[in-house]
């Protein structure tokens, strides 16, 4: 990325008004994320309801990225590490745009599951999933801000971890709902939300790939673990 | 797909047309061409870009030694067109030319009809065997300089009482009448408005299914959507020459960064 200005200063100003802008949808859905793990570990509705009606100002930023580098395209016609920044500009706010859906879903759950007896740790592990996440998100933030490729390569390999937590939640779900038929409406909202966070850390690692795209010019090669075994996941049942 | 890349558009042939080594062009003094090696491919559109004064219209003026008409002027270093020497004794420039047409930066039509600007090279290369064959090859010609339509109920009025970009349209119609197999044309679009750019942009694109083009263009974008290589001239060097696709998305050398994204450099 080269530092030099360009010749017509609006257009650095332009550029850095989108970048602002995904800052700042940066910075909405990370408390997110924290606020919805929060409100199903404290049963706390309140807090569900803002992370709910918080969505919205998310939507409307992404909205307002998309229509500023339509007109950016329009008129400056970037190209080389400009164009990238577009580019990347546009995929990273539709991955936090997705995230910050991801975060409402969970808050909507919340509201489900307060009133369900609690599911013993599974809302604690849970925060600790989401807060991993949400430190991958501030990293691959960072990263890009800082044009980092190697700050981003480190977070999409703890992608790894969050895959494993979400392994281990998807037996440990299994293993209540045998137990005790009871267990299965909370179980089965507590699943979509270890699920959810999981996906939360796709976007993430996405995120940390554009970073490497952006400030290389290549996209990364594939090859990170993957971690998701559930697929080949059975149930003994005896 | 694993990168943005703009879609490589296809190339049919990879063959040379055109090899130039350690190629030196002085004006006097003044080095203006410094060491450049590079191989133009048959049936390619490539891109000359680069600050001005850096050395582009010099080097294209290499191709077809139209140097040689410039008294100060001195070439070194070799320049093969099919893999022969275009600087040996023994090679007529005026059949090189003929060979390799070009369009120059600045419009210069003879002082003759409009029909008579277009029938010329074709007389004298003995391309049509009478008058009827000779109106067809204007008309196509004027054709496919995208100016057909403003000149064909005035073919004889002189070349010169033309406007600067219909001047300039001519000169791509005479070029082209003689049918050469490489064009070399420097900034053929400055004077034109955004239909005749288009029309020549679809002309050069038709033109190299047969033929090698050169383009030298100040318009980024041009060069981006009419090439398929690109040379970033610097100073009389040759800093970058690629695939105009990874030029314009991932240039490797800062010089050529700065100058198409804009930026002080
Ligand atoms: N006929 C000439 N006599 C003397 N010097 C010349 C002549 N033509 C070009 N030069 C010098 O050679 C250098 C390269 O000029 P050239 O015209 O090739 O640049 P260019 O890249 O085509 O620039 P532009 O984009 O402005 O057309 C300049 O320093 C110029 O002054
Ligand atoms: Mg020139």
């Amino acid at each position: 990325m080269p530092d030099r200005e360009h010749i017509v200063t609006s257009y650095d100003r332009d550029l850095e008004t989108i970048q602002a802008m995904i800052m700042k949808m940066g910075g909405l859905v990370e408390a997110a994320i924290l606020d919805s793990a929060n409100s199903l570990e404290r049963r706390d509705e309140e807090l569900a309801e803002r992370v709910r009606l918080g969505d919205k100002a998310i939507d409307e930023l992404e909205e307002r990225v998309n229509e500023e580098c339509a007109r950016l395209l329009a008129l400056r016609q970037p190209i080389a590490s400009d164009l990238r920044t577009v580019l990347t500009v546009m995929k990273i706010s539709a991955n936090l745009e997705r995230v910050g859906d991801y975060a409402k879903n969970l808050a909507k759950r919340t509201s489900v599951l307060v009133q369900m007896n609690p599911i013993e740790g599974a809302s604690s592990a849970i925060r600790r999933m989401a807060k991993t996440v949400e430190g991958m998100m501030k990293d691959a933030l960072d990263a890009y801000i800082q044009r980092d490729p190697e700050l981003a390569q480190d977070v999409r390999m703890r992608d790894h971890e969050v895959d494993q937590m979400y392994n281990a939640l998807f037996r440990q779900f299994l293993t209540y709902m045998m137990e005790d038929p009871r267990n299965i409406t909370a179980c089965m909202h507590l699943h979509f939300i270890a699920k959810n966070i999981e996906r939360m850390g796709d976007h993430v690692t996405s995120i940390a790939e554009q970073v490497i795209y952006l400030s290389t010019g290549e996209m990364p090669e594939d090859n990170r673990p993957k971690g998701d075994s559930t697929p080949y996941e059975t149930v003994e049942l005896d | 797909m694993n990168d943005m890349r703009m879609v490589e558009r296809e190339v049919d042939t990879k063959e040379v047309k055109i090899s130039a080594r350690d190629c030196q062009v002085y004006y006097g003094d003044n080095h203006a061409i410094k060491d450049v090696n590079v191989d133009i491919e048959d049936k390619t559109v490539t891109a000359f870009i680069g600050p001005s004064g850096c050395g582009k219209s010099t080097f294209l003026r290499c191709l077809n030694r139209m140097n040689d008409t410039i008294d100060i002027c001195r070439v070194e270093g070799q320049i093969k067109l099919d893999g022969e020497d275009i600087y040996d004794p023994a090679v007529d420039p005026v059949q090189l030319r003929a060979k390799v047409g070009m369009v120059f930066q600045k419009p210069n039509p003879f002082p003759k009809s409009i029909y008579d600007n277009i029938a010329y090279g074709p007389r004298i290369h003995g391309l049509a065997k009478n008058k009827a064959d000779l109106d067809v090859i204007v008309e196509k010609s004027l054709r496919r300089g995208a100016i057909w339509d403003e000149v064909k109920d005035r073919l004889d009025k002189p070349g010169t009482g033309l406007s600067g970009g219909q001047q300039q349209r001519l000169c791509i119609a005479r070029a082209v009448a003689t049918e050469p197999e490489v064009l070399l044309m420097d900034e053929p679009c400055s004077a034109l408005d955004p239909i005749a750019t288009a029309q020549v942009e679809e002309l050069i694109d038709e033109l190299r299914g047969r033929y090698s083009v050169v383009i030298v263009t100040h318009s980024m974008q041009q060069a981006a959507r009419v090439s398929q290589k690109t040379a970033f001239f610097h100073l009389g060097n040759l800093v970058e020459f690629g695939e105009t696709g990874q030029i314009f998305t991932n240039p490797q050398d800062p010089r050529t960064e700065s100058y198409i994204t804009g930026r002080i450099g």
